[in-house]
């Protein structure tokens, strides 16, 4: 399993369903993308996930702060 | 009556038919938001939705589209399900008349019969969270309502916000949410943030639907939504004492969740699809975390889709948007008829107003920019005569084509403030704003050919009351 928006390896299993066996709730740890696993294919599945959402560590290191974070206040 | 929680106005939803029960199995994904998109897309009256046989959950109940129509905005406001949207922000405008109405405090809220805590937190065993938009990063609470208090004067009741902002579940006991600068919340985390310290925060969801509506308005920096929603509902809001944070919540939410924004850090968050019918995310957005949940028992869970509008929060936000920036404006220019804020939380506006002299109406259309909800909004301003209804665009349409000289009325201001959201700036926060003064130019402001117009005949009211009775008759 990789996380079908930025192809990391590693994915935690968030929560599973009440009813057992339907479904998991995935989240990638390092772009955080959290999906279930009954969701459609373009959702759930690197090969159909769309190109516009795709997410890369130097998109994730490149993100912009907002709101900024401010200076301490000194004293 | 007014409702005292979410439960009670779904009775009412109910007994107007204007809530539609889905019993039939759904899936979590892509039903439940497909179905309330849907509800934006069938006309007029649409009812909210209340889905309770989700695959896979054993025990979920979802509302959406409760306030979904302009039908389900007037019940939501006491007032026949039938009011006109003109009628319903003029009503609204009366009401505003009475603000403050200070809060009822009632501390036997029904959100403490339950209570996860410390180590025990997991949103995903109280609340049935799911996705709204192919894009989202995950599932969001985007319907709750936000306190939080000023660090530098945590004893001032109207420093104390409630607001809604878009919170991403991105952990068991974790959220990551959306301060946008202009809005309240970003003062009280700046304030914290140069201290170095966290700041607590309580998350209400699933609340009486004038709290839903106060918590979405743009008001004054000290002035409370609880006493705003008192003078709307025409009775005190009831408020309870939230058991971590010592804040005020509103008595009859399903759920609060209370615990801290954490000081100085950020994490990527996003993208959602966003009440400007685009997405936004990529950036990385403050983290809250949660210390303490208190819910009702069998919560139900509330939720909002938006996208390309109309969906939900253009009726949630229409409004809303119009009276505060009619009352602003009216302060000072008493000319001023009527505001239609209700295009994407008031980013385009129309204003009708009376001229007091030439170049008046332009003056109306730049305190329109500045006014507090301005500053992050109102990008282009459309400005008509008194006897033209800015709710009625055929009108407004009427007024731009045919007084509007494009060399003499349409201004271009550069750089000015908006909210990061907004899609058409090149850099985000910064746009360049537009007024067309679309009134009849008055003196000495001597331009065009307006001095014959044609005004309805002497006798065409008495010929109104004629025809509407032959076509009764009939």
């Amino acid at each position: 399993m990789i996380c079908p928006r930025c192809a990391h390896d590693t994915v935690d299993t968030v929560t599973t369903s009440p009813v057992p066996g339907v479904w998991d709730v995935l989240q990638c740890v390092r772009c955080l993308y959290m999906w279930r696993t009954t969701e459609p294919d373009r959702r759930t599945r690197r090969e159909a996930y769309p190109v516009e959402f795709r997410m890369t560590q130097a998109d994730i290191d490149a993100a912009p702060e907002v709101p900024v974070v401010p200076p301490l206040r000194v004293g | 009556m007014p409702y005292d929680d979410l439960r009670s106005f779904l009775d009412t939803l109910d007994k107007h038919g204007q809530l539609l029960r889905i019993t039939e199995q759904v899936l979590p994904e892509p039903d439940l938001a497909a179905a309330a998109n849907a509800a934006g897309r069938i006309g007029e009256g649409a009812p909210a939705l209340y889905f309770d046989n989700v695959k896979g959950f054993t025990d979920a109940r979802i509302a959406m589209n409760v306030h979904g129509s302009w039908r389900n905005h007037a019940l939501a406001l006491g007032l026949p399900p039938e009011t006109s949207v003109r009628e319903q922000v003029e009503e609204f405008a009366r009401r505003w008349d009475a603000f403050p109405v200070a809060p009822e405090r009632r501390e036997d809220a029904p959100w403490r019969e339950n209570t996860q805590q410390g180590a025990d937190i997991d949103l995903f065993e109280v609340l049935p969270l799911f996705r709204l938009n192919d894009g989202d990063g995950g599932f969001y609470l985007d319907k709750a309502a936000v306190v939080s208090r000023d660090p530098r004067d945590p004893d001032h009741f109207g420093k104390q916000n409630v607001g809604t902002y878009r919170i991403e579940v991105i952990g068991r006991d974790r959220l990551a949410f959306q301060p946008v600068p202009m809005h309240d919340v970003a003062q009280h985390l700046h304030a914290a943030e140069e201290l170095g310290e966290d700041l607590p925060i309580a998350i209400t969801l699933g609340n009486d639907p004038v709290i839903t509506i106060v918590a979405g308005m743009p008001m004054g920096y000290d002035q409370s939504e609880y006493e705003m929603a008192g003078a709307l509902r025409g009775a005190p809001a009831p408020i309870a004492t939230a058991p971590l944070t010592g804040f005020d919540v509103p008595w009859g939410s399903e759920v609060v969740i209370e615990g801290v924004v954490e000081s100085r850090k950020r994490q990527i968050e996003g993208p959602f699809g966003e009440f400007t019918g685009h997405y936004s995310g990529g950036r990385r957005m403050p983290t809250i975390r949660i210390d303490r949940v208190s819910y009702r028992t069998d919560p139900v869970f509330e939720s909002l889709y938006l996208g390309m509008p109309w969906t939900e929060v253009d009726y949630l936000v229409g409004p809303n948007t119009c009276v505060p920036l009619l009352k602003q404006l009216r302060a000072e220019f008493p000319e001023v008829q009527a505001v239609n804020a209700m295009y994407t939380h008031g980013l385009a506006v129309i204003v009708s107003t009376k001229k007091r002299y030439g170049g008046f109406a332009k003056a109306v259309g730049m305190r329109a920019m500045t006014t507090p909800h301005g500053l992050g909004y109102v990008t282009q301003v459309i400005v008509v005569d008194e006897d033209v209804d800015p709710f009625d665009l055929p009108q407004v349409m009427w007024a731009m084509s045919a007084k509007v000289n494009p060399q003499d009325d349409v201004i271009i201001v550069p750089n000015l403030s908006v909210m990061a959201l907004a899609p058409a700036a090149n850099t985000p926060g910064i746009t360049s704003k537009m007024i067309i003064d679309a009134t009849t130019p008055v003196a000495p402001d001597n331009r065009g050919h307006f001095d014959t117009p044609v005004r309805d005949l002497p006798e065409t009211p008495e010929w109104t009351d004629r025809l509407r009775a032959l076509l009764a008759a009939r």
